[in-house]
């Protein structure tokens, strides 16, 4: 709690120039009861905007975010929502931070709509080869099929867990392979020392991806 | 504090003793029980575990269970799951060749399979291999796959005796014949034990798991088996590898060497489970960091009063 003070105070020298070039991609999963406190949820946001973040993820189990939607971006100025049609474009757009808002329905039952999709084509393939199967249910198919059906988000770089348990609460699975997950504490005590010590610490990281 | 005074004892002394050393005193309870038969006394601060041996016999003395201060035997993780990164770092720390490094990972991971068994965890998944691990330096890879080969093939006396059930999952048409032969050998013959239950992912990845799901339903659906309509998220988690136990999803994930990731290791069936980034290297990681786990999980399962996700 000292450090974090210090850290928001600008005494900490190291804190002070974060390189934000690794963090293309923030999520932020809140628990469903603190995610009520939408005053809180902007807050973070301006937080995260100040810092210079430009993408953000958030997500809560039971979409309330999502129905929170319009009034967070009543509060935030110069705020776009994802869409996935022009994703490329928007992850480069540097003037605007920009918003998704996802559920648990973008999980599980996303990868199950898009299994469903494959299988379609599966039934009505006319290739007889012999390892059908293994051309049409690949991993990059999955990650098509997830884009086609409104649920196929970039893979965050860094996912905060604002909330009472540290776990991601359901956050769609696909996309969290080599995510660095990092416990907050509950949203009502959050502090803005600790938001940037988390990150500074996400810039020193350095991954091997299993190689 | 007994146990860190008992832990910093152990490492002074050399890696082979590490498993054998006597730190604490156990008295087991036929794991038959369900868990809150057992004895437990939060009121405890004496222990612990009295160590046999790498394994302890079938024949040991079965007396009462006492666990360490501040864990209840009714809040004990079912299934606990393992990312055991920091092998090659911890060789490299002491200039060794990598291969010491998993050597020393393995005497690891038999302790801790071990203290699962007297904590009376029912479910251990360890992540020894993962689907990118194939890029490695192929060597490496050579050795890996000669450690696993030899490891099962040595430790299946053990395994019979100790009552432990062995499951591996993950891609296996990527591994050698005789690595294929041995896993379904040693599965049917520890396919009824009971006391625990060890499932090893090797070439496995989270990613991989789901999509293998997909790819039987859609067999089956061919097959007139399933009706198209009927494909649900239920449907894809019953085809999941991880289908090979009662209990597929962890309680409590726990990933050693500071790293706070999953690698695309159970993906899918971590949704609820409590997340512990442990700071040691995995050759390092010993009982009071997996106690400092297991009461991570117990203080989150109070918060939640106890809810089954």
């Amino acid at each position: 709690m000292v450090e974090s003070y210090f850290i928001s105070s600008g005494l900490m020298k190291s804190y002070k120039a974060l390189n934000l070039g690794k963090l293309r991609y923030l999520a932020i999963v809140v628990g469903s009861e603190e995610a009520y406190q939408t005053s809180k949820v902007i807050e973070l946001l301006q937080w995260l905007e100040a810092i210079g973040v430009k993408h953000v993820c958030l997500y809560d189990m039971e979409g309330v975010l999502k129905r929170s939607k319009e009034a967070i971006l009543e509060k935030m100025s110069n705020t776009t929502v994802f869409q996935e049609a022009d994703e490329n474009d928007k992850l480069l757009d540097q003037k605007h931070m920009m918003l998704e808002f996802v559920s648990f329905s973008d999980g599980k039952e996303a990868v199950a709509k898009a299994a469903n999709l494959l299988f379609a084509k599966y039934l009505t393939s006319n290739n007889s080869s012999e390892d059908q199967e293994g051309e049409i249910f690949t991993e990059p198919h999955m990650t098509e099929a997830l884009r086609a059906v409104g649920s196929g988000g970039p893979e965050p770089d860094l996912l905060l867990v604002y909330g009472p348990a540290r776990c991601h609460q359901g956050f769609p699975a696909w996309r969290i392979r080599y995510t660095e997950i990092v416990h907050m504490g509950s949203l009502k005590s959050m502090r803005y020392g600790s938001l940037i010590k988390a990150i500074y610490k996400f810039t020193m990281v350095r991954q091997n991806y299993g190689k | 504090m007994l146990f860190s005074l008992s832990l910093s004892l152990s490492l002074s002394l050399s890696p082979t003793t590490l498993t054998s050393s006597p730190r604490f005193k156990f008295h087991s309870c036929p794991h038959v029980l369900p868990p809150n038969r057992l004895r437990a006394s939060s009121q405890a601060h004496h222990v612990i575990l009295e160590d046999h041996g790498s394994f302890a016999g079938a024949g040991a003395a079965v007396e009462e269970n006492i666990l360490p201060a501040g864990l209840r035997t009714e809040s004990m993780p079912r299934h606990v799951a393992l990312v055991m990164d920091g092998n090659r770092r911890w060789a490299r720390i002491r200039g060794l060749p990598v291969g010491s490094g998993y050597e020393a990972g393995v005497r690891t991971l038999r302790a801790i399979v071990e203290l699962c068994c007297k904590l009376g965890i029912r479910v251990l998944s360890v992540f020894a291999f993962s689907s990118e691990n194939w890029f490695r330096p192929q060597v490496e890879v050579d050795f890996l796959m000669e450690l696993f080969e030899r490891g099962m093939r040595d430790e299946m006396g053990s395994l019979l005796r100790e009552n432990i059930r062995i499951s591996v999952i993950g891609d296996s048409s990527k591994l050698s014949r005789s690595l294929q032969e041995l896993i379904t050998r040693t599965e049917e013959a520890t396919k009824t034990n009971c006391r625990l239950q060890l499932i090893v992912a090797v070439s496995y990845s989270g990613q991989y798991d789901i999509v293998q799901a997909c790819k039987k339903i859609a067999v089956k659906v061919k097959d007139g088996l399933i009706e198209p309509n009927d494909i649900n998220e239920s449907l894809i988690e019953q085809e999941l590898e991880t289908n090979c136990t009662k209990f597929p999803y962890p309680d409590l994930l726990i990933r050693t060497s500071g790293e706070l990731r999953i690698s695309n290791f159970l993906l899918w069936q971590l949704a609820y489970t409590e997340l512990f980034f442990a700071q040691s290297l995995w050759p390092d990681f010993g009982e009071v960091e997996f106690l400092e786990a297991l009461k991570a999980f117990q203080q989150r399962q109070r918060r939640y009063g106890g809810r089954d996700f």
